[in-house]
Parts: C-alpha cells; sequence; structure tokens
C-alpha cells in the first residue's frame, strides 16, 4: 500500500472509531460531523473526502460491527447443540447479547433507515441476509436430523422468526430490556413457531 | 394521551352548539399546522422535519404551531392517531367479513395494508419513530394500537371457541407474535414496492405457520 492510501486507511478508521464512540454516547442524531472530526483528530474536510455524509458514516460503522457479529457467529456455529429450536435460540441469543453491546447504536441504525438518513439501498437491520442465511441454515440442517418438516416452507419460516427478532428487540428502545430478557422472549417465540416446522410424525410421538 | 381526549371532545361539542369565531380559527389553524406536518413527515421523516419546516409549510410562526401543539411528537401522534382510528375500522370491517379463523386474521392484516398503501411514507416515517425510546412506546401505548392488538386476539379466542384451535393456543402469545409479522411485512411494501396481491400471500402463509401448533393436541 502506498504511503497516501494507508494514510488515507489510517483517517477512515479514526473517524470510524471516533463516530462508534459518539453515536453510542450521544446518540446519532446529537453527534454532529464536526464533533466526530474533533474526536478522530481530523479536518471536517477530510471526513467528507472519505465518506459522503453522517449516514454514510454509520452505514459503515455498522457494517463492521456487523463484521464482528459474524465472525463471532462462525467461530460459535459448530459448537451448536441440541434440538433446532435450541440451536434458533442460541443463534438469536448470540445476537441481542452482542447487540446490547452498543444498544443505543443499533437502535440508531434502525431509526436512520426508516428516516431517509440513510442511503436507498440502507435496510433496517432485520433484514439482514446474514442473519437470514444463518437461520436457513440452521433449519436446513433440522430436516437431515429429521426434526424440522421437510415439506416447511422455510422461507416462511425464516420470516416469521426474523419478524418476531426484530420487532422483540424494540424491548430495548421501550424498557431498556437487556440480552437476557430479550432472549426469554424470543425463545418463547421460537417455541410457538417450532409448532409450525415439526415434522408431523414428531408431533404424534 | 391528552390529546387525544381533547380532540374527542372538541369533536362532540362542535356538533350541540355552534363554535365561536375565535374556536372556529383555532380549528382552521390546527388542520393547517396538521396537513403541512403530514406532508413534511411523509416527505422527510421524523427526524428531518423540523418545526420551523412545518410553520413555514404551513403559512405561520413557529410560535403559532407551539401555541396548538406542545412539541413535534405531540404533531406527529395527533397525525397518527387521526389515521388509526380509521385504520381500525378498516380491520374490524375485515374481521367482520371473514370465515374461520385463517380467514379473519388475513382480512385483518390486509386491511391495514390497504389502508396504508396510499400513504406508505407516513408509515416508514411511523416505524422510524417507534424505535426511539419514549416516542416509540406512546405510539405503541396509543388505544388505537391496542384495538388492533385486541383484535388479533379475539380473533384467536373465537378460533378456541370454535373448537378451530386447541385449549392450550398461547393466544396472548401468539396474537402479539401475528401483530410482529403484520408490522414486519411493512418492511416488504416500503422497501420493496410489494403490491397488495404478495402481501397478501405471504401473509397467508405466515398465519398458518404461527397457528400450526396451535391446531394440533
Amino acid at each position: 500500500m502506498s504511503l497516501r492510501k494507508s494514510q488515507k486507511e489510517a483517517t477512515r478508521q479514526r473517524v470510524l472509531d471516533a463516530a462508534r464512540e459518539l453515536f453510542e454516547a450521544k446518540g446519532f442524531e446529537a453527534a454532529t460531523v464536526r464533533d466526530i472530526a474533533r474526536m478522530a483528530g481530523v479536518s471536517v474536510g477530510s471526513v467528507f473526502t472519505t465518506f459522503s455524509s453522517k449516514g454514510d458514516i454509520l452505514s459503515q460503522v455498522m457494517a463492521d460491527r456487523l463484521d464482528a457479529l459474524y465472525a463471532e457467529l462462525d467461530r460459535l456455529a459448530p459448537h451448536l447443540r441440541g434440538s433446532t429450536p435450541d440451536r434458533l435460540r442460541s443463534i438469536f441469543a448470540i445476537h441481542y447479547a452482542f447487540e446490547t453491546r452498543r444498544t443505543r447504536l443499533f437502535l440508531a441504525h434502525i431509526a436512520a433507515a426508516y428516516n431517509w438518513t440513510l442511503g436507498p439501498t440502507s435496510r433496517p437491520y432485520g433484514r439482514n441476509p446474514r442473519l437470514r442465511a444463518v437461520v436457513r441454515d440452521c433449519l436446513i440442517e433440522g430436516i437431515a436430523r429429521g426434526d424440522v418438516d421437510p415439506a416447511a416452507d422455510l422461507d416462511v419460516v425464516v420470516d416469521a422468526l426474523m419478524a418476531s427478532y426484530a420487532w422483540t428487540y424494540r424491548l430495548a428502545a421501550w424498557e431498556n430490556a437487556d440480552a437476557e430478557a430479550m432472549s426469554a422472549v424470543m425463545d418463547r417465540h421460537i417455541g410457538l413457531i417450532a409448532g409450525g416446522f415439526r415434522p408431523p410424525a414428531a408431533a404424534d410421538r | 394521551m391528552k390529546h387525544v381526549s381533547s380532540n374527542i371532545e372538541v369533536a362532540g361539542e362542535a356538533e350541540v352548539r355552534v363554535p365561536t369565531r375565535r374556536a372556529l380559527a383555532k380549528q382552521q389553524t390546527r388542520a393547517k399546522v396538521l396537513a403541512a406536518a403530514r406532508h413534511l413527515f411523509s416527505e422527510a421523516g421524523y427526524e428531518g422535519a423540523t418545526i420551523r419546516d412545518i410553520a413555514a409549510e404551513a403559512g405561520m410562526s413557529t410560535g403559532a404551531v407551539f401555541a396548538n401543539f406542545t412539541d413535534k411528537s405531540d404533531l406527529f401522534r395527533e397525525i397518527m392517531a387521526a389515521d388509526m382510528d380509521a385504520l381500525v375500522e378498516a380491520m374490524r370491517d375485515g374481521a367482520n367479513r371473514g370465515r374461520g379463523v385463517d380467514d379473519v386474521l388475513l382480512k385483518v392484516f390486509v386491511a391495514g395494508y390497504a389502508f396504508y398503501k396510499s400513504r406508505l411514507p407516513l408509515a416508514r416515517a411511523a416505524f422510524g419513530v417507534s424505535w426511539l425510546p419514549e416516542q416509540g412506546l406512546e405510539l405503541r401505548n396509543l388505544p388505537p394500537v391496542q384495538l388492533i392488538q385486541e383484535l388479533f386476539t379475539d380473533a384467536l379466542v373465537q378460533g378456541v371457541e370454535r373448537g378451530e384451535l386447541s385449549q392450550e393456543a398461547e393466544v396472548k402469545l401468539r396474537s402479539q407474535m401475528l401483530f410482529d409479522c403484520y408490522l414486519a411485512n411493512f418492511q416488504e411494501a416500503i422497501f420493496g414496492g410489494w403490491s397488495l396481491d404478495a402481501l397478501q400471500a405471504k401473509s397467508k402463509d405466515q398465519i398458518r405457520v404461527i397457528l400450526a401448533g396451535a391446531r394440533r393436541g
């Protein structure tokens, strides 16, 4: 990497680090680009040579956070044990535990996606395609293990799980619920949804 | 919830006696502010629309806006509450036309999507607000929202009474999940531009999955 390129990369990383701290501490709306530049020790101008807007910075902060989350999930996935509902419970519990480390940041990102702050391609994180893929894989493995009905419509099941997951997260916004409280609610939702994908034979037993 | 009840009183009084000129002028001012706010919330979202913009669009001072509404969240809540009264009516109609628990629920879902089809940007702004700690909870606690939840619950209770669902249907939890799914599908409408037919097909499948466990036993 050329010197200029590595300097640019260093600036970018400093801006992202500062933004992550400030969005979490002050909230997305209250944290200005000037605050971010000051904390990162760079000029406002150089922030804008790297990012097009504050929303763009937020998107990048979230993308990096999610990379870390999925690295964690990839590491833990092979160690998941038990029935498919239990494995699903673990997957969502890992998400809640991770997200509640920076609740305000996650909430800011969701609100921004609905508030025209982010670019048109941004989606609220409930649409997260990587989580969908992980959940789907878990269900497919369940078919092989025999506790998921091969005739179940997996897309519908994934949708129902994602809806419960995203809306349970609202408890963090409204009631300051911690990861454990949200996981407890989600566990019950998963139990009910499991009634929709259990193979008929298992239900008769 | 103060503004909701005071609103209802004003409407009730207007029917029994002729309002004074001053009261009429005040009503007109409120209506103008609400129309301007609705337009701006739909264009710029909740955070993006400022009281100053709203005042300018309504052709009045910010002072005049504040004389009628305590703050931006008050304005937004009033707009949502006004819409939702009509929404609940539409959903109740849907429920009454339904045959069997699946169909009742589906018709409630679809009545909601049809209602918001022409005002998706406002729905989008509302979803943004719903994630804010204070305003989100206020929105959730609006009486019409509680009524919508009751529609889902009633449909399930009737399903149990008719024997379509088992006695152990966990009505409360299932009702909550149905509401979650109903709301989550708005994402497809808002960001994916889905048609009513597509939303209906998806809702039908979701309802089937959520009820599946309650049919056995």
